[in-house]
């Protein structure tokens, strides 16, 4: 390999990341339409939490089927910290992944013991579990019919409270959350998690310690949720418990699913897109209010032909496609 | 990659063919009025957005072959909150950026009516609710309008008329959502003015599937009739599970029960519930000869001429939303904007509709009393006046 291609290979990911963050700037320029922004505001919260998702079972192999508690365990906390006990919006959204992260240690603690459907079981009882307690837990929470007029993000006496803003805020979170996934990637925990899925018992002889990355990995991933959740409560100002159920959980899994294990970029534009789905009126003119309708009436059964279709035809997903596509660019595809 | 990427491209565009050549009809050069409805078409209230959703198309299409308002027709763009106060939020969001509509009608639920409440507030956008929770109209809004009698005005009458019937040991069973929560508290609040004392106290969250515990308890209470306090398809199973269990007590409800799809759940169980609200299910009640009687007999009949089935109290709450924003915007002199249909919404005054006669005012946004409540025994799978 020249050294030219090196240098090629070890920079395409940032490339990734730079462009993105100039389209992100450039949406606000091209587009002054506030709802077309608060539907990114959406869309940046699902990347930050897919970010933190793909990083676990795509590269780490572990599965999570109760990642969207994670996210609601941060939009209560800081919801309340910040409403309820009038607390500065930092320290809430700071608490938030805090406790995010140590729910996702404690669940890792025995949860990561466990392989395969008996991980999926346990995440999903921890998901289930948590959904009561977002019901039930009325005073923090606000019960079945949730808790709104949260307050908008505030930064040292600077009230976040435009769309462009918002959208700004949790785009800058998203694209940071972004670069410090792809450095781990890109470091030694990065490759013991690629050797911990390939093979645990290989990782395990290379000298890897393999249950406290599970473990660490576990909590990184919870920890990105939570401030996902905190972004989402205060940027959209009302949350509720079936916002954070086990179907929100299913869904982040078939992002990643459709994005593709191993790849980053992969999930992520699977994040934007899947997102995008059900409020596609808004961004292409011109698309019926009936065909929208429809569009939302069939979200789950899209997502399932997707995850079907990705299986079938493309078992690594949008990220194999991708890498496909940059090595044939680079001329080196043998068959 | 090309299949699976032409799998997706078609299960997306697919819907794009069929629908995209509907839209609108006759308009001439005017813009039409755009007013926005949040109902919960699907969900555990689907029994109330269905019927709602029906009454304003009814009326919509009255007002447009008539000429419209002020030469201008209106028209509504629906959205389904599938009973779920996030989806009512996220609904209200999108019908004040994306459409751009005058007000908001909904939510059918008291929970999402309060969901979408700051949106509506921060854009400066009039909601009509047509959910019964006192909050709505108690934790005041300038911005929030109500069409049903609210629980404050509905559960003194129920509990007075327990009392007259000498019932006066009450066991209550109300649902987590808004308006079973908002109904529970007054009912612990002003139970004993209503002179009846509260044995017990149960909840069920919207979706259970089975009352039999909360039941259970209830029968060891003792109680000389149950209340039931809720909107949601579970008062059928409530009353049927109460039937398993052979307690002979008497079940009594409010406005949430006031509906054929509680009467078709319940069958056999629904027999000799008794319900006090609003006069729209016997309309004789409004006393023949009135202008309520003559408004409610006309559309009865317009609604069932389209439907095929009466009306019930759902439908007329969304009659009532839909025609004080129709009479607010005939009385706008000048641009009409959100602001200015707000203002006229709240100089209603004395205007005749199928939950009463309203008169708004800067303090109250509901405008009824109990003058409005009766009660009805169900007999035969249908309602009958009790006397």
């Amino acid at each position: 390999m020249s050294s030219v291609k090196r240098i090629r290979l070890f920079i395409t990911p940032y490339l990734g990341l730079i462009a993105a963050a100039l389209a992100v700037a450039a949406v606000p320029l091209v587009t002054p339409d506030r709802y077309v922004l608060k539907v990114l505001v959406y869309v940046g919260v699902n990347v930050i939490v897919i970010a933190g998702l793909a990083l676990l079972f795509g590269h780490a192999g572990q599965i999570s089927m109760g990642h969207a508690a994670f996210v609601g365990i941060g939009a209560y906390t800081s919801a309340y910290l910040v409403k309820t006990l009038d607390a500065p919006w930092l320290v809430g959204v700071l608490a938030a992944t805090v406790l995010a992260a140590a729910g996702g240690l404690v669940l890792a603690l025995p949860a990561l013991r466990l392989r395969g459907h008996y991980l999926a079981m346990a995440t999903l009882g921890f998901s289930e579990i948590m959904y009561v307690v977002f019901r039930e837990a009325r005073a923090i929470t606000g019960g079945n019919d949730g808790l709104g007029g949260i307050p908008y993000p505030e930064v040292a006496g600077l009230k976040i409270d435009t769309p462009v803003g918002v959208y700004l805020l949790v785009w800058g979170v998203a694209l940071l959350t972004l670069l410090l996934v792809l450095n781990i990637l890109r470091s030694r925990p990065g490759r013991a998690m690629r050797a911990l899925q390939a093979t645990e018992n290989g990782a395990l002889a290379c000298g890897i310690d393999t249950v406290g990355l599970k473990i660490r990995t576990f909590a990184l991933s919870a920890a990105l949720a939570g401030l996902a959740g905190a972004l989402y409560a205060h940027g959209v100002g009302f949350i509720s418990p079936s916002t954070f159920g086990l179907d929100q959980s299913v869904i982040y899994m078939a992002i990643v699913v459709v994005g593709g294990a191993g790849s980053l970029a992969g999930p992520t534009l699977a994040a934007v897109v899947l997102t995008l789905l059900p409020y596609a009126d808004a961004l292409v003119p011109g698309l019926s209010k009936d065909t929208i309708a429809v569009m939302q009436d069939w979200e789950a059964d899209i997502y399932g032909l997707a995850m079907i279709a990705v299986v079938i035809f493309a078992p690594a997903g949008i990220g194999g496609l991708l890498k496909r596509i940059r090595l044939r660019g680079a001329g080196e595809v043998r068959s | 990659m090309t299949r699976a990427a032409a799998a997706l491209l078609v299960a997306v565009c697919l819907p794009v063919v069929g629908c995209s050549s509907a839209d609108t009809g006759a308009d001439e050069g005017a813009e039409p009025y755009r007013i926005g409805a949040v109902l919960s078409l699907t969900g555990s209230y689907a029994g109330l957005g269905i019927p709602e959703k029906q009454a304003i198309d009814l009326e919509v299409a009255r007002i447009n072959e008539a000429g419209g308002i002020n030469g201008r027709e209106i028209e509504v763009i629906y959205e389904d909150d599938a009973t779920d106060a996030a989806k009512a939020q996220a609904a209200a969001v999108r019908l004040i950026d994306e459409e751009g509509v005058l007000a908001i009608i909904g939510a059918s639920g008291t929970g999402h009516t309060v969901a979408m409440r700051s949106d509506a507030e921060r854009a400066g956008v009039p909601i009509v609710s047509m959910a019964g929770g006192s909050v709505i109209t108690d934790d005041f809004s300038e911005w929030v309008f109500q069409t049903p009698w609210p629980n404050r005005i509905v559960i003194p009458f129920v509990l007075k008329q327990m009392a007259a019937a000498g019932r006066t040991n009450v066991a209550l069973i109300s649902d987590t959502g808004g308006y079973g929560v908002d109904g529970r508290d007054y009912v612990l609040a002003h139970a004993q003015e209503a002179g009846v004392t509260l044995v017990a106290d149960e909840t069920f969250n919207a979706g259970d599937t089975d009352m039999s515990s909360q039941l259970t308890k209830i029968r060891a209470a003792d109680p000389d009739a149950v209340l039931i306090w809720a909107a949601g398809k579970e008062a059928a199973i409530i009353a049927r599970n109460a039937r398993q269990l052979n307690m002979q007590q008497p079940l009594y409800g409010g406005s949430g029960i006031a509906r054929q799809e509680f009467i078709d759940g319940a069958a056999e169980a629904a027999e000799g519930v008794r319900l006090g609200t609003g006069r729209i299910l016997v309309p004789e009640a409004f006393g023949e000869g009135t202008e309520a009687y003559a408004v409610a007999t006309d559309f009865i009949a317009r609604f069932e001429a389209e439907y095929g089935a009466k009306p019930d109290i759902f439908a007329g709450h969304a009659y009532d939303a839909i025609g004080l924003i129709a009479d607010a915007l005939g009385r706008i002199e000048g641009d009409v904007t959100s602001e200015a249909l707000r203002d006229a919404l709240e100089e209603t005054d004395g205007w005749v509709g199928i939950d009463g006669t309203f008169t708004y005012s800067p303090s109250d946004h509901n405008g009824l009393t109990e003058d409005e409540m009766v009660l009805y025994v169900i007999e035969g799978g249908t309602w009958r006046l009790d006397d």
